[in-house]
């Protein structure tokens, strides 16, 4: 499980200090803080974001609101964005709205209600509402990572890097080749959610990430993974072999 | 004196000869022109010309006869026309015209002896008795039959009138007789009276007066039950003119003015015909005026009554549209009056709020400021407890005067729309921990024992600032209320389809009914609460209201004093979650 990589766009320095403290100490990993727009811009391109949180005036300026325009036009490059507002001025808002999905946060803020905001602008953005916070469900999927609720912060995890999901109950043990540990979400949703071409179901339990698949022993009902984990594969889940285009 | 009588008598003949022509023309002849024109039905002159000819047209006759003569090839038409014309000017008594016309007319004329004996006619009118004579002589020559619808003795007399002028008087009486033997038996009275006359003139002529007389006396007697004027004239002019031969005066004066007295009437008749053409002429011309009169009487009405009808219309729209601008007016007025009135209640209201905040800041104010200057006394003694609880109170002083500045603000944007709200779907339960994250270390101190126990499945459809400030408000509310080792729980009721009821429950001083009833009234004035240690302006339950409402929630309040207070708040619920 890795931490949230998150770029703080904030030109008052104290702010931002609180901020970055209130963060880490949620085990956020800060990127960078930029304090213009062309910082803004240099630290999103060149380093690994998972979200933004933008002060909306930069020295006077709705600059932030530029930024996040900015991005909005380059395609596959727009990440969840928290706003952060002195102001309800409705004609900033109006602005900000264009940049959809679009969460923001009233200044002065508190610890909860920031870490509540970046929760929602990553349930708003993959659009999976109302997750964090129900009883059954603790995850966001996006197409290249969970987002997990752990204690108070989110938590992330590549979904390249699962090797297998196992289901027990309204639980999923997601087990990687370095860890394993459990998320909260039903089987089927999960199921949605992934990829079907890489995620196969090979018993009632069991959800396998094809590309970790080393070997397929028929006769005893195996598939071998990766870091040598083995998966059972039930009869009634056979014909998922034939999606596989097996060497002989 | 004999001279006389001949002029009298041949006035008489050449008069009684066309008359008869005039009365035969009906019968044979008319019907023979009616085949002729059904026949020759496309020549259209020709018929128009026959019909005129029935119709004594003369001179139309004349015209489309003419027109005809020059078109047609054909002879019989012809033949016809030439008759037309030759009747036509002799009716008109251009008998040279007429003898010429009738000479055109061939012989294979079916009425030839009509055509003989018109020339006889124009002959003997034109005292060419001789040639008469002849022609007549031919025409008796014929039987009976081929005469068809002329009177033989017609003929016979006609013969004998040209033997009396001849002064062959033999002969003369012997037509003449057989002329009036005829009538006799054909009872025709008019020609009889003539015949009568003739044969008085005869013998008169020849000075046989005791036969003349007679037949004057008959031809006088025959008259006066005739119905022409002419021929009782002439009668009695001859009775007139023989009783003064017979120097008989006073009789012939009789018959004299008897004569004059026919004359008269003969005249008179045509005056009468003449004035009572006159009269119909000035009658018509007078009807023609008074028509003209009214017609034009008619046009002035007309355009006086269009007048009145476009000018009244036109009132009527004046009049209808200044009604519909007095009454624009009026309305405009009361809404101005409306407005005005609100705007009064709600600059009162300002001025109000204005005083109760600046009143509440400037205290608070003074309140840090002396507290302020004790801090900074304990300071130099280095009293560090006192220094603490001072800085305790400090803190919570400039808490709820921020709190107050916030709620201003927050009731500013709201009045004047300017605030962004947006609904979506919130976490209930997050935000009351939200918020309540702010108040935990106020509530330590206070040792107020806080919980939460709002269902975490509830999610609600609201504004997240507004509801976040409604929240605040409430919980600030019960913390001041509250006393030392009070309780105060967030939680929420069974929720309906539509709504989630979130409940504030504290147990605290609590409020009277009246007290609950004022609060809760739609009324923007803002009253200074009782609780007058406690800072508060009631701002911040008016903008919970408002924003409640706006939310599309609502609120209730129950309270006991000295009990506790709780404040039911219904938010929509998120409709896409359970």
């Amino acid at each position: 499980m890795d931490n949230i990589n998150v770029l703080i766009i904030e030109d008052t320095v104290s702010e931002s200090d609180a901020l970055v403290k209130v963060l880490t100490d949620n085990n956020y990993n800060i990127v960078g803080i930029a304090s213009t727009y062309n910082e803004a811009l240099a630290l999103f391109y060149n380093n690994v974001v998972d979200i933004v949180v933008i002060d909306v005036f930069l020295d006077g300026k709705p600059d932030g609101i530029t930024f996040a325009e900015t991005i909005n036009i380059v395609p596959n490059s727009v990440k969840p964005f928290v706003f952060l507002t002195n102001s309800k001025d409705r004609q900033i808002f109006e602005r900000a709205k264009l940049t959809k999905p679009f969460s923001f946060l009233m200044k002065p803020f508190n610890e909860l209600e920031i870490l509540y905001a970046m929760e929602m602008a990553v349930e708003k953005f993959y659009q999976q509402l109302n997750v964090f916070h129900s009883e059954d469900q603790n995850t966001v999927v996006s197409n290249d990572s969970l987002f997990i609720k752990k204690k108070k912060a989110l938590k992330k995890v590549c979904i390249e890097d699962i090797l297998y999901i196992e289901v027990e109950d309204r639980y999923c043990n997601i087990i990687t080749e370095t860890e394993k540990f459990v998320i909260l979400i039903s089987l089927t949703k999960i199921i949605e959610l992934l990829d079907p071409m890489q995620f196969v179901r090979t018993h009632r339990n069991f959800i396998v990430n094809s590309n970790k698949i080393l070997e397929i022993v028929l006769s005893d009902n195996l598939i071998v993974l990766k870091g040598n984990h083995h998966v059972t594969l039930s009869e009634k889940y056979k014909d998922v072999i034939g999606k596989f285009t097996v060497l002989k | 004196m004999i001279n006389r009588v001949l002029t009298t008598s041949l006035l008489l003949f050449s008069l009684f000869v066309f008359s008869q022509t005039h009365l035969q023309k009906e019968n044979l002849m008319s019907t023979a022109i009616k085949v002729k024109a059904q026949k020759f039905k496309e020549n259209t002159n020709f018929y128009k010309a026959q019909n005129f000819f029935l119709q004594n047209n003369w001179d139309s006759t004349l015209v489309y006869s003419m027109k005809e003569i020059n078109e047609s090839r054909n002879k019989e038409i012809l033949d016809y026309c030439h008759y037309f014309r030759a009747i036509s000017f002799k009716e008109k008594k251009l008998l040279d015209e007429s003898k010429k016309e009738l000479n055109q007319i061939s012989s294979g004329f079916p009425f030839s002896y009509k055509v003989k004996m018109k020339l006889g006619e124009i002959a003997l009118s034109k005292n060419n008795f001789k040639l008469a004579l002849q022609y007549f002589h031919e025409t008796e020559k014929l039987t009976n039959k081929q005469l068809y619808d002329i009177k033989f003795s017609t003929v016979l007399h006609n013969i004998g009138l040209c033997y009396l002028h001849l002064e062959n008087y033999e002969k003369a009486e012997e037509y003449l007789f057989k002329s009036a033997k005829r009538q006799e038996i054909e009872k025709d009275t008019v020609l009889l009276i003539g015949s009568y006359m003739d044969i008085a003139t005869l013998y008169y002529q020849q000075y046989k007066d005791n036969q003349a007389i007679p037949y004057f006396e008959k031809a006088y007697r025959l008259s006066q039950k005739a119905k022409s004027l002419e021929l009782k004239q002439n009668a009695t002019l001859n009775m007139a003119v023989v009783e003064e031969n017979r120097k008989n005066f006073p009789l012939a004066l009789n018959y004299r003015k008897e004569y004059e007295k026919w004359k008269d009437s003969l005249n008179d008749q045509n005056k009468v015909w003449a004035i009572a053409d006159l009269e119909k002429k000035f009658a018509i011309k007078q009807k023609q005026k008074e028509v003209d009169i009214l017609e034009a009487e008619n046009k002035i009405k007309a355009a006086e009554r269009n007048g009145f009808l476009a000018s009244s219309i036109l009132l009527l729209i004046l009049f209808g549209t200044g009604i519909y601008f007095y009454r624009q007016k009026i309305k405009k007025n009361r809404i101005i009056l409306k407005q005005k009135n609100e705007l009064d209640e709600l600059n009162a209201t300002k001025d109000k709020l204005f005083s109760i905040v600046s009143h509440d800041l400037r205290s608070s104010v003074n309140a840090l400021k002396t507290s302020n200057g004790k801090l900074i006394e304990n300071l130099k003694s280095k009293n560090f407890t006192e220094l603490d609880t001072l800085l305790h109170t400090n803190s919570t002083i400039a808490n709820s005067t921020y709190n107050l500045l916030d709620n201003l603000l927050n009731w500013a944007l709201l009045q004047t729309k300017q605030s962004y709200f947006f609904k979506e779907s919130l976490h209930l339960a997050s935000i009351v921990q939200h918020v309540e994250y702010n108040y935990k270390p106020l509530m330590l101190s206070k040792n107020i024992g806080f919980k939460n126990e709002v269902a975490k499945s509830e999610y609600v459809f609201a504004d997240t600032d507004s509801l976040k400030i409604i929240i605040r408000n409430f919980l600030d509310n019960a913390i001041k209320f509250s006393k030392e080792n009070g309780l105060i729980s967030i939680y929420t009721r069974t929720s309906t389809e539509e709504y989630c009821y979130l409940v504030i429950e504290d147990t605290g001083v609590g409020m009277s009914e009246n007290t609950i009833s004022d609060l809760l009234k739609d009324t923007m004035l803002l009253s200074k609460k009782e609780n007058d240690d406690i800072i508060g302006t009631g701002l911040g339950l008016q903008l919970c209201k408002s924003m409640i409402y706006k939310n599309g929630g609502s609120l209730e309040i129950e309270s006991k004093e000295n009990v506790g207070t709780k404040i039911i708040i219904a938010l929509q619920k998120f409709k896409n979650h359970g």
